[in-house]
């Protein structure tokens, strides 16, 4: 597609902008991906380079430095307390005691257990006398994998670490060499809570989310690799170990890898089609019906503003484990739904909501029916806010050129509202795709899909990716390996829609625009 | 002298063997028990009364925690270190246990002790291979038909096809949990005498399934079966609590009779399950009928194990199941209670004993059966036709094989299996097992150079050794036709020619 | 006013009466279907004559059995749980988030865009199977099972950075100038953050503290996953659910109701006082997130 000149891209109408835009983005796709490895190319060039500068740099530092900073090399922190920085120096030697002695009493056993995640498994022993089994349990290869993934970070720091003490020496060395003082102890903490104040301030949300985030991710991509499951569960039975890339070749093969009638790869298809499906409609009717209630309360001359918002806001105070499950027990076979339309004749005979796999239409948009109950109230108060924000000006002067109220609303409303909520309807979307609980909670996936159902546990229509993986890690053989490659997956295609919509929306992309 | 001193010496260890038996359980012990909430005050007083009463000196400080049955396998799977050292379970949750090493080996007493007392199926039902894991605890766990007398007329309730009717012309449900659990699904074909029987190891794992839902019986069950759940007024559901919300008939089990009894009172009725008739033939639908137990977690230390293994027994007893009965109306497995009037004249334990004859005992069912077998109703409803009805159950049957798939290494080598002789140990694939049985291991050959299969050590064998050598792990490609008979005793080495399929014994 | 102006201005009159008659009818059929479940809920927590689910409504029989039962089984305890870590996230997870997004805001350093970036792909990873390896985390520092609520506290709040979108929003549309100026008058990066910038952030202050409080209650995945096997150390979501197990459900549905109402009074009371500055920390965030 050729590119178009500014003027002539104005020129369009809004459907072709926005044509153009995706046409560019697609034809862009192999260059983009072109683009993608020479920068891995050019980075990796750059990283060696940049690693090659560090050891010239170490190596330097050593060989002019005076003999506090050559000790320093050893003894972490030396150089600091030598020249007086006590505060630095301790922290720089504590760090250091507890590397080492971290590595010797344990940090080698994970270490060295890692390429084989265990060679012992448990083991039996029957006790005549006392008529009773025992059992010894020895290697854990859960904890070698968790552990050892551990310890590499922990080395990875001390290099780190190590890495600073080295340039502080020499920075110190140049401060002193130049007649200027080093920073004390005092003027350190005071730049805690001044200029390194940042620093202060991530230091414990970002340690959080290293380990409680960043590790278990770490896990998990590292056991797609491995046959973890529930007859290998490392400790109490067999030990798992490295498969290398067996799981993928099960999940995205297509010639009947499941073992039932459909491949996997078949089903993740499937699964994937309805969860992208689900993840719109779930994302754009909230969005406009909530935003369509919003004006509604928000109109000139409407009463009880205050009421009607209380009143729907009510469902979101109920946990969704409730509201849902009742909601669920609304729309059974015999439930009140049901009830009401016979009674009113509507239908003469019950409508299996949820349960009827000749219909599994029914069941979806039933779904996101219920979804818009659970949704609209939150859009509702996100967009009463914003809608007031719009100036009112533009809707006086639109009324003097005498423009109807869905005029006001395409031409003010929607194109405001759109922009200013762009970056929360992506994030929006994507957490619709890994929305468990309206799913788990409401049909748990059915009616079942026959077809797609395997010996890894039954799938059903309203299933999504992440309901799908529960239901995998919690089933009859748990196989944690296979739900590993499904979270992996829907990673790829979460970033895959990120990407597209980033590069169609350009103003998500710069956030100082916003300022 | 010699022989004077060996007496003396067994004399001692026998001695110290009996003195040490009993003294050394005494102690106090800290453990955890899971049971069903409703159970959990009267397991702690049964756990108070094996303190007063035992004469080992043991004394337990049991932490009881309500965990229901269902719940128990699941959570002890996540993480064994952390579960109960006795726990309450229902039958089809053991192979899973067995198979996460979630239960620990009875020992030969104990073993003992369950045979003597309990009955036939429940012992099956907790043993896996030769090995026995747990301590059967209700024969109770099977299902059968509530249904609300003032719509049903009792002449009705034999036959599917009235029921239906009849449900239909009150505008009442049919609950039957056919889409939600296989374990009722299977009724249908139980009821035309299909069967579904799976062999296991000692150590849980399934070795192979002799199954024939998908044949012409199978083909009759799932007619039967379209009948029902073409209503519309079926109602995939077992709870009687649908009694409440518009439902004529039920099939559940004992737990649910109180609950049954409370909403219809004197209008509910409890029987076996009916008839459906497919081309002028009546079926009686079957059932599942299985076993609650009790397991013990692998215990670290001997003592502490033995003594939870004494608990166990007490509560798994013929006092504790009756008082259980009495309690909780939970029917018994322990022969001696189940002769006992009171539970001979339970309604819901009679409606079970009605079903009994058309029940199957649910022994060991691989986990993953469940998922597979459920989807049979889906595939029904959907089915139009005939064809389509066996095309859900060839579908049944192939999923049902991909559970055996094997890997092209297993497929394409050879292995030798035959009769094992226990005392010189041929045939043996783990020395430290002494209960292998004839024809069940495989011992793997490896190929040569040559290109001819040898085992990968000589074995001594007897003259009279039976053998022979197949591929896959299956019989459609064994050699001999007949078996390969060992004529003199010797250490030999087995080989194969894949070209000409002969075998023969190389001596060691 | 010429006639034809009045008319027309006639017609704009009745036209918007009748515009918003209609939109209030609408908002009252809207307003019932969003009560329907709530109050059969509510209505189910009073019914006194059966104690499962039934196919009807209205109690036959009323009467406040159900609560007082409530507080004879482990209920109080699973309640005092979830309050607890109710009230520990709400603090803590505030203070983080704050952190976090007052960082990312605020300063601009060499790692900040490395950062935002970093997080959000790790946001894209599906968190399901983390649990796994949280519940052994959790079980190493022996924060699983009776433990399990400071477990749980430490893992709602762990994460809890990632969330910053909204604040991060909100604190981008207070002027930069406000700091500098305080930076020339001398003022610490600390003493900004207390002194200025909070005193402003009332809403996003109270919003961050309703997300993170209403987050607890309705747990139930997870904390059933590390309080397995104990019923001191669940929370009201686990417990009130397991009542709904088929030995159960026959004697408990009506309590979970009851238990479900409880659950819901202390948000929907949050609610209903601080609604407005939710609606403002979460517009003012929109707006720049």
């Amino acid at each position: 597609m050729t590119q178009l000149s500014d003027l002539e891209f104005l020129k369009l109408s809004k459907g072709q902008k926005f044509g153009y835009r995706l046409g560019r983005f697609f034809t862009g796709i192999p260059k983009a991906i072109g683009n993608f490895f020479l920068k891995i190319g050019n980075g990796l060039k750059k990283a060696g380079s940049a690693i090659g500068r560090e050891f010239a740099d170490i190596v330097n530092t050593f060989i002019h430095g005076d003999w506090k900073t050559k000790l320093s090399f050893f003894i972490m922190g030396f150089g600091c307390l030598a020249r007086g920085q006590i505060l630095r120096g301790l922290l720089f030697l504590l760090f250091e005691i507890v590397f080492i002695s971290y590595m010797i009493l344990s940090g080698g056993y994970w270490l060295s257990m890692l390429p084989s995640l265990g060679k012992v498994g448990p083991s039996e022993e029957y006790n005549e006398v006392l008529d009773a089994y025992t059992t010894t349990y020895h290697d854990n290869s859960f904890q070698i994998l968790l552990y050892g993934v551990l310890t590499i970070f922990f080395i990875i720091a001390f290099i780190y670490t190590w890495r600073v003490n080295v340039k502080q020496n020499k920075m110190a060395e140049k401060i002193l060499a130049s007649g200027k003082k080093l920073k004390s102890g005092k003027d350190d903490l005071r730049s805690v809570v001044d200029d390194q104040f940042h620093k202060t301030l991530l230091a414990l949300p970002v340690t959080g989310i290293f380990i409680f985030t960043v590790l278990p991710i770490l896990f998990m991509i590292l056991v797609a690799f491995t046959n973890y499951d529930g007859t290998h569960n490392g400790y109490t039975n067999s030990l798992f170990t490295w498969v290398g890339l067996d799981n993928f070749n099960t999940m995205l093969s297509w010639s009947g890898g499941s073992g039932g009638t459909q491949s996997y790869a078949a089903t993740f298809g499937e699964v994937l089609i309805w969860t992208l499906i689900w993840a719109f409609f779930a994302t754009f009717t909230n969005y406009f019906l909530g935003m369509f209630v919003a004006m509604a309360i928000n109109k000139k001359g409407i009463k009880f503003k205050k009421g009607w918002r209380t009143i729907l806001v009510l469902t979101i105070a109920i946990p969704q484990f409730i509201s849902l499950l009742y909601v669920s027990k609304m729309f059974a076979k015999n439930g009140i739904i049901n009830g009401f339309l016979l009674d009113m004749g509507w239908i003469t005979q019950a409508i299996d909501f949820f349960g009827d796999a000749s219909r599994p239409w029914l069941a979806r948009v039933t779904v996101i029916l219920i979804n818009i109950w659970i949704g609209i109230p939150y859009l509702m108060l996100i967009t009463t806010g914003i809608l007031m924000n719009i100036p009112a000006d533009l809707y006086e002067s639109a009324k003097i050129d005498g423009a109807s109220g869905w005029q006001q609303y395409r031409k003010i409303t929607l194109p405001y509202m759109l922009f200013v909520t762009g970056p929360y309807l992506l994030t929006s979307f994507t957490g619709n795709m890994n929305n468990f609980n309206v799913i788990y909670l409401l049909t748990a996936g059915a009616p079942t899909n026959a077809a797609a159902s395997s010996a890894s546990g039954s799938v059903g229509y309203t299933d999504l990716l992440i309901t799908w993986l529960f239901k995998i890690t919690m089933g009859a053989e748990s196989k944690y390996y296979l739900a590993s490659v499904i979270g992996i997956l829907v990673f790829v295609v979460v970033a895959l829609i990120s990407l597209i919509v980033y590069n169609l929306l350009p103003s998500i992309k710069n956030e100082e625009d916003f300022r | 002298m010699k022989k004077f001193l060996a007496i003396v010496m067994a004399a001692i260890m026998v001695l110290s063997v009996c003195l040490t038996a009993t003294a050394e359980l005494a102690g106090e012990y800290d453990i955890t028990i899971w049971a069903a909430e409703n159970a959990v005050d009267l397991t702690k007083k049964q756990v108070e009364d094996f303190n007063a009463t035992n004469t080992d000196g043991i004394k337990f400080n049991a932490t009881v925690e309500p965990v229901s049955e269902s719940e128990a396998a699941t959570q002890m799977i996540t993480d064994v270190e952390a579960g109960a050292d006795i726990f309450s379970f229902a039958s089809d949750q053991f192979a899973r246990l067995v198979q996460a090493g979630a239960l620990a080996k009875l020992g030969a007493k104990a073993v003992e002790f369950v045979t003597a007392n309990n009955v036939g199926g429940s012992i099956a039902a907790v043993t896996s291979g030769d090995t026995m894991y747990a301590y059967p605890m209700t024969a109770d766990n099977g299902y059968f038909m509530f249904y609300d007398k003032s719509i049903i007329p009792e002449e009705d309730a034999n036959s599917l096809e009235k029921l239906i009717a009849d449900c239909e012309a009150n505008q009442k449900f049919f609950a039957f949990d056919l889409q939600g659990s296989a374990w009722y699904l299977a009724s249908f074909f139980f009821g035309t005498g299909c069967h579904s029987v799976w062999q296991t190891a000692d150590d849980g794992t399934f070795i192979s399934v002799d199954d024939t839902f998908d044949s012409d019986k199978g083909l009759i069950a799932a007619k039967g079966l379209k009948k029902l759940v073409d209503s519309p007024f079926f109602l995939s559901s077992a709870s009687v609590n649908e009694f409440n919300s518009g439902a004529a008939v039920v099939v559940s089990g004992v737990w649910d009779y109180e609950a049954a009894k409370g909403i219809l009172g004197d209008n509910l009725g409890a029987k076996d399950l009916p008839s459906f008739e497919v081309d002028g033939t009546e079926y009686h639908l079957g059932s599942y009928n299985g076993y609650k137990m009790m397991g013990v977690k692998p215990q670290v230390d001997a003592v502490k194990g033995a003594a939870i293994h004494k608990l166990a027994q007490y509560l798994t007893g013929d006092k504790c199941q009756m008082e259980r009965f009495e309690a909780l109306s939970w029917g018994p497995s322990n022969l001696a209670d189940q002769a006992s009037e009171a539970v001979q004249s339970n309604p819901a334990l009679v409606a079970l004993a009605a079903q009994d004859p058309y029940a199957t005992v649910l022994s060991q069912v691989h986990g993953s059966w469940w998922d597979i077998a459920k989807v049979i109703t889906e595939d029904v409803k959907a089915a139009t036709d005939e064809a389509g009805l066996q095309a859900a159950l060839d579908n049944y049957q192939e999923k049902l094989a991909s559970l055996f798939t094997l890997s092209d290494d297993v497929k394409n080598g050879w292995t030798i299996i035959g009769t094992c002789n226990l005392d010189d140990g041929f045939f043996f694939t783990d020395y430290s097992n002494e209960t292998r049985s004839n024809w069940t291991d495989d011992i793997p050959m490896v190929k040569g150079e040559d290109g001819i299969w040898k085992s990968e050590k000589a074995w001594p064998m007897e003259a009279g050794v039976e053998f022979k050598v197949r591929q896959g792990l299956s019989w459609d490609n064994a050699f001999p036709a007949d078996n390969f008979k060992v004529e003199e005793a010797g250490t030999y080495f087995v080989t194969f020619d894949e070209a000409t399929g002969t075998v023969a014994l190389v001596a060691e | 006013m010429s006639e034809a102006t009045a008319k027309r201005h006639m017609g704009l009159k009745t036209s918007r009466a009748i515009s918003n008659t209609a939109i209030h009818v609408l908002l009252i059929v809207i307003s019932i279907i969003w009560l329907i479940p709530f109050v059969c809920i509510v209505l189910q927590s009073f019914r006194v004559e059966n104690t499962g689910p039934v196919g009807y409504v209205m109690p036959k029989v009323w009467g406040t059995d159900n609560y007082v039962k409530l507080f004879q089984t482990d209920f109080p305890r699973w309640y005092t749980n979830t309050f607890i870590a109710a009230l520990a996230t709400a603090v803590l997870q505030t203070i983080i988030v704050l952190c976090m997004s007052y960082t990312l805001s605020r300063f601009r350093f060499k790692m900040r865009q490395p950062l935002m970036r970093f997080m959000l792909i790790l946001g894209m990873f599906p968190g399901m199977l983390s649990m796994i390896i949280l519940y052994r985390v959790l079980k190493d520092l022996g924060l699983t099972q009776a433990n399990a609520v400071p477990g749980l506290i430490l893992v709602y709040v762990a994460s809890s950075g990632m969330g910053y979108y909204v604040s991060k929003g909100f604190f981008d549309t207070i002027p930069m100038s406000l700091d500098e100026a305080a930076r020339v008058d001398g003022a610490t990066r600390a003493k900004i953050l207390y002194k200025i910038i909070l005193p402003l952030s009332k809403p996003i202050v109270i919003y961050t503290v309703l997300t993170a409080f209403m987050g607890p209650w309705g747990d139930y995945v997870f904390a059933r996953y590390i309080a397995f096997g104990t019923s001191a150390g669940k929370n009201v979501a686990v417990g009130l659910y397991d009542w709904l197990n088929k030995d159960q459900i026959s004697n408990c549905y009506t309590m979970f109701c009851a238990g479900g109402v409880l659950v819901a009074l202390p948000v929907t009371i949050l609610f209903l006082f601080l609604q407005k500055y939710y609606v403002e920390g979460v517009t003012g965030g929109a707006v720049k997130g």
